[in-house]
């Protein structure tokens, strides 16, 4: 079975007027403006299988959105080859668009004064669903999402976090099979976070559909994907499991341990850092390869009640892949 | 088939959405209402100087009037609304949800939005032109009233074309809203018929902001009146405009997709 998302070699770049501070600056810009050239993505190639979730991650800027706007469609590329369900996305042919969509966390499309079930409407027309398809469906995400009464308020009555899962919702009516999903936990508390994250479990389990999805959320992505591709400054620096991505990119371990009563350190032979010490928590970092002695050491000569070895957090990892630090 | 289901389903949104708001009806009534007798008000002030106006007598004039706010009604019911929105999108960004929909995003842009209490001004001004025709004595024969029709299309085609036209600046300007007042500012002339206004203006508005073919001409055929131009060009205007302003729509598109972030 051919993969479901196609990229090779993608590269999109602007041309953005460029504009310095200041009034004489600005009026200047007026008569002659100066322009610059944004490499939003520098040649990336990847595939996705059927069924697979994937999260693209990077700081911002680094091209996730636009590599994203490509697939749906929104944007040409300034060179490559993309193949999304057989499609060209830019080509915008109707039978694409009815199988695919992207779902924005920061753009709305519901209408604003209605009940989200009057723009459900529209969308069904729009897309020409049939009355017992669309019947279905929206049974399915009601239970998914747990929607309850949301679709009968008007949206402007929604706290934010029911407005996306309304928004979800929306964007799912005609039962894409590749979902684009842009920051589509942005500024939810975290509780609801876990909602939109289950939910998209959930759904990629009931409908097998393929799910692309960025988010700034490490807790996104390590609930959701198994497997990550990394962007910065529009190139790929990583693609693969997640884990794979904490091993290669984290040479360190972080061993915390928890003693019975006061001691002193044993000499770690500058093997190990001492992060902190906190009454009996003591942290430490060390190599990758050294951590299983200097446990050892630790086991031996000090009065432990409890230690933990452990992989640093995401953040730090990503951290560390973005500031082009580690192998 | 598919078409007239999704603008059914866009105009029963707005009806609802309109509904919620049953307090500017009746404001926006009240005021449409106010315009019209104050347009014929002045109408009545110039005939009490003068039985003729550039060869239009009162009763023309009025059905001319009506023509006026019959058009205006159109587009501010279903143009306007649309295009406006489109440009608001644009800068917001929401824009791109339009182009994901599996339908042409010229159907989408132009069918969205309805502002229903704007068939005031339709009405109001179908009732002034009844009433002009009915003065004037007119026989209004099922071959004239066919023409009428013809011009009218035309005339609503050529107002929509270049309001698009207009809007489609957003992709190259973003914003764009006093763009449009221009539109407006051109289509205002359109209360009374060209003839009034010196030479030069009224060769702008008749051969490059073709005004006097959205009110001028459709009175002239019902009325009677020698027409300014060539009936058939009205129509034929029409469509080389649409023509050309969804092209001109495409061009901004190409523009939008390759250049926004």
């Amino acid at each position: 079975m051919p993969p479901d998302v196609s990229v090779r070699d993608l590269v999109k770049h602007y041309v953005v007027p460029e504009r310095t501070g200041g009034l004489r600056a600005s009026f200047r810009s007026v008569i002659r403006r100066k322009h610059r050239l944004v490499r939003a993505v520098d040649g990336i190639s990847f595939e996705v299988d059927r069924g697979e979730v994937v999260g693209f991650l990077g700081p911002n800027g680094a091209g996730k959105t636009t590599a994203l706007k490509v697939l749906s469609g929104l944007l040409h590329p300034t060179d490559g080859q993309v193949d999304v369900l057989g499609f060209t996305p830019w080509d915008r042919r109707a039978e694409y668009l009815s199988r695919i969509t992207l779902i924005m966390g920061q753009r709305q499309q519901l209408f604003w004064d209605l009940p989200a079930a009057d723009s459900f409407l529209v969308n069904k027309a729009v897309f020409g669903i049939d009355d017992a398809v669309y019947a279905r469906t929206v049974d399915l995400l009601t239970e998914l999402l747990d929607l309850g009464d949301l679709l009968t308020k008007p949206v402007r009555q929604l706290s934010l976090g029911e407005r996306m899962k309304v928004e979800l919702a929306a964007g799912l009516l005609h039962r894409p099979r590749v979902l684009f999903l842009d920051e589509p936990t942005i500024g939810l508390d975290v509780t609801m976070q876990q909602r939109i994250r289950e939910f998209v479990t959930a759904y990629n389990a009931e409908t097998g559909a393929t799910v692309l999805l960025t988010s700034h959320y490490m807790a996104d992505v390590k609930a959701l994907a198994r497997r990550v591709i990394v962007i910065d400054q529009g190139k790929l620096l990583y693609d693969g499991a997640l884990d794979g991505l904490v091993r290669r990119y984290a040479p360190h371990k972080t061993i915390t341990v928890h003693l019975e009563r006061e001691a002193d350190l044993p000499d770690l032979n500058g093997q190990a850092e001492v992060l902190s010490v906190d009454g009996l928590q003591i942290t430490i970092r060390a190599g990758k390869d050294d951590a299983p002695e200097v446990t050892g050491r630790l086991l031996t000569q000090l009065p432990i009640a409890d230690l933990s070895v452990e992989d640093p957090p995401l953040e730090e990892v990503i951290d560390q892949v973005f500031r082009g630090e580690g192998p | 088939m598919r078409v007239l289901r999704i603008v059914s389903a866009f105009l029963r949104a707005a009806i609802l959405k309109e509904t919620a708001y049953r307090a500017e009806l009746v404001g926006n009534l009240f005021r449409s209402v106010i315009g019209i007798g104050v347009a014929i008000g002045g109408l009545a002030v110039v005939f009490s100087h003068t039985s003729e106006l550039s060869g239009w007598r009162l009763e023309q004039a009025m059905v001319l009037l009506g023509v006026y706010y019959l058009v205006q009604g159109i587009v501010q019911t279903a143009l306007s609304p649309s295009l406006n929105e489109v440009v608001s999108e644009v800068r917001k960004g929401t824009f791109d949800y339009v182009l994901l929909k599996p339908v042409p995003s010229l159907l989408l842009s132009s069918t969205r939005r309805f502002v229903v209490w704007h068939l005031a001004d339709v009405m109001l001004g179908g009732a002034i032109i009844a009433i002009g025709l009915i003065r004037l004595e007119a026989q209004i024969t099922f071959g004239v009233a066919a023409v009428f029709v013809g011009v009218m299309v035309g005339g609503v085609a050529i107002v929509f074309s270049i309001w698009l036209a207009l809007t489609t600046l957003v992709f190259w300007f973003v914003r764009v809203e006093n763009i449009t007042m221009i539109f407006q500012l051109f289509f205002d002339t359109g209360r009374y018929p060209v003839e009034i206004y010196p030479f030069w203006l009224r060769q702008l508005l008749t051969f490059v902001f073709p005004v006097a073919f959205i009110t001028t001409v459709p009175a002239q055929t019902i009325t009677g009146r020698e027409p300014l131009v060539a009936i058939w060009l009205a129509p034929l205007i029409g469509a080389l405009a649409l023509l050309a302003a969804s092209r001109f729509w495409r061009i901004g598109l190409s523009r939008y997709t390759s250049a926004s972030s």
